[in-house]
């Protein structure tokens, strides 16, 4: 069944328009993950940037001028990511990817999220090859959003001594 | 009107203003526009003839000098310059600068060489700077020989090759056309490679983006996308003299810089052409 959702996901045409529909998956082959996650996306929002619980991942993919940031919130004494939430301009695939990587963050330890692969992204929403910078780019805005929140961490820490 | 005359063939021919001069030569099989009187290689030509009343006497020194044309009907010395390719249909010699996608001569359209880059095709200089206007009045001249519709009548390789190039021709206008197409098509022929697939994380950049596109996005009415539209363009055409000055200077990494803002400014357009 992977098989045949990655033929057809395989015929994926460029940039998803403004009005997904059912034809969407029958003519473009765009899989039923992209699409649902694209209809319904879980997780877009914005957190309080200054909020020294929450770390921002911003990233850009500049061959195709998308924009992704993935926030985290983060409780400080467990370590674990109690909230995330996306915001992505960009195509189909890139909003499904970061939509994904808001779900499978939520309720994991920080170091555990770090070791998300783009490859499983992709794998999960049947990802053609021309889209796989998509799934890199939640990877990377996963990252980024550790980075960001241990940086402020760090800075945070001598204040408190 | 000039005439020259080779082995078989006494030809008249029109030179036409341009450096390469392509001479018309009457072959057997290709056409010879009507004003011209149709020469058979066997039957003494018209102009030899005293009694040819409705051609101009050839001047002596004239017909001496035409006779110093080789076979191919180019000055001997500019048919010594390199990368000569010859029509597969009349033999004829290609221009010696410029593209040679149709013979000047018989009209037969040939196969596509693709060392010849799009600003060859439009007889421009390999710059970024380019006048935008004259791009379209080319490509127009360019269809009018090389569309597939108007070789229906032609065989099926001439055909074939009608198509390829008809395709290349507009593949180079619409990448010439938009300034940033052009910029990474520039890029592209000093072999920089641009690497797809990294991400980049700027910080100051992509929020800038990020609250571009928000803007966008919540804009209210016409009004304010104009406004954001603006504003856009006028940072894309800051970046596109940015891009300019640093490719001039071969400053490639600020050039592929400069690209990417500005295909973050294209895409932003897009957005507000969308929602106009």
């Amino acid at each position: 069944m992977l098989r045949l959702a990655l033929k057809r996901s395989l015929r994926l045409g460029p940039a998803v328009s403004d009005t997904p529909s059912a034809a969407m998956v029958a003519s473009r082959g765009y899989h039923e993950r992209v699409v649902d996650h694209y209809n319904n996306p879980r997780n877009v929002g914005s957190f309080d940037k200054e909020d020294p619980n929450v770390g921002t991942g911003l990233v850009g993919a500049p061959a195709c001028g998308d924009v992704m940031k993935l926030q985290i919130k983060v409780d400080e004494d467990s370590g674990k990511i109690v909230d995330a939430c996306f915001k992505t301009f960009g195509c189909g695939s890139a909003i499904a990817s970061s939509s994904v990587a808001t779900e499978w963050v939520k309720g994991k330890q920080m170091e555990e999220v770090l070791t998300i692969k783009n490859t499983e992204i992709a794998k999960h929403l049947s990802l053609p090859p021309v889209k796989l910078h998509c799934s890199m780019l939640a990877e990377d805005a996963i990252k980024a959003a550790v980075k960001d929140y241990e940086l402020k961490k760090a800075k945070a820490a001598p204040k408190q001594e | 009107m000039l005439a020259f005359e080779d082995n078989q063939n006494i030809c008249i021919g029109t030179i036409e203003n341009t450096s390469s001069s392509p001479v018309y030569l009457s072959s057997g099989t290709s056409p010879v526009p009507p004003h011209l009187p149709r020469l058979h290689p066997l039957k003494p030509s018209p102009l030899l003839s005293p009694s040819n009343s409705f051609l101009p006497p050839i001047d002596s020194q004239l017909r001496n000098n035409l006779l110093d044309l080789p076979r191919c009907g180019f000055p001997r010395n500019l048919s010594s310059s390199n990368s000569c390719s010859s029509c597969w249909n009349c033999g004829s010699v290609g221009p010696t600068s410029g593209a040679f996608l149709a013979c000047g001569s018989c009209g037969a359209v040939q196969p596509v060489d693709s060392s010849v880059d799009y600003f060859q095709i439009f007889g421009m200089k390999k710059m970024y700077e380019i006048e935008e206007g004259d791009l379209e009045g080319i490509y127009k001249d360019w269809q009018k020989k090389l569309h597939p519709d108007l070789v229906h009548s032609k065989s099926e390789k001439e055909k074939g090759f009608a198509a390829e190039q008809s395709a290349r021709v507009i593949d180079a206008y619409r990448t010439l056309k938009n300034p940033l197409s052009r910029a990474l098509y520039l890029l592209k022929l000093e072999q920089i490679h641009v690497d797809e697939e990294k991400t980049v994380s700027d910080p100051d950049l992509l929020m800038e983006m990020m609250e571009m596109r928000e803007a966008v996005e919540e804009a209210k009415d016409t009004q304010s996308l104009y406004e954001i539209q603006s504003k856009v363009k006028k940072k894309l055409d800051s970046w596109s003299n940015s891009f300019k000055e640093a490719f001039s200077k071969q400053d490639f990494d600020s050039a592929v810089n400069c690209t990417q803002r500005m295909k973050y400014y294209e895409r932003a357009l897009e957005e507000i052409t969308k929602k106009l």
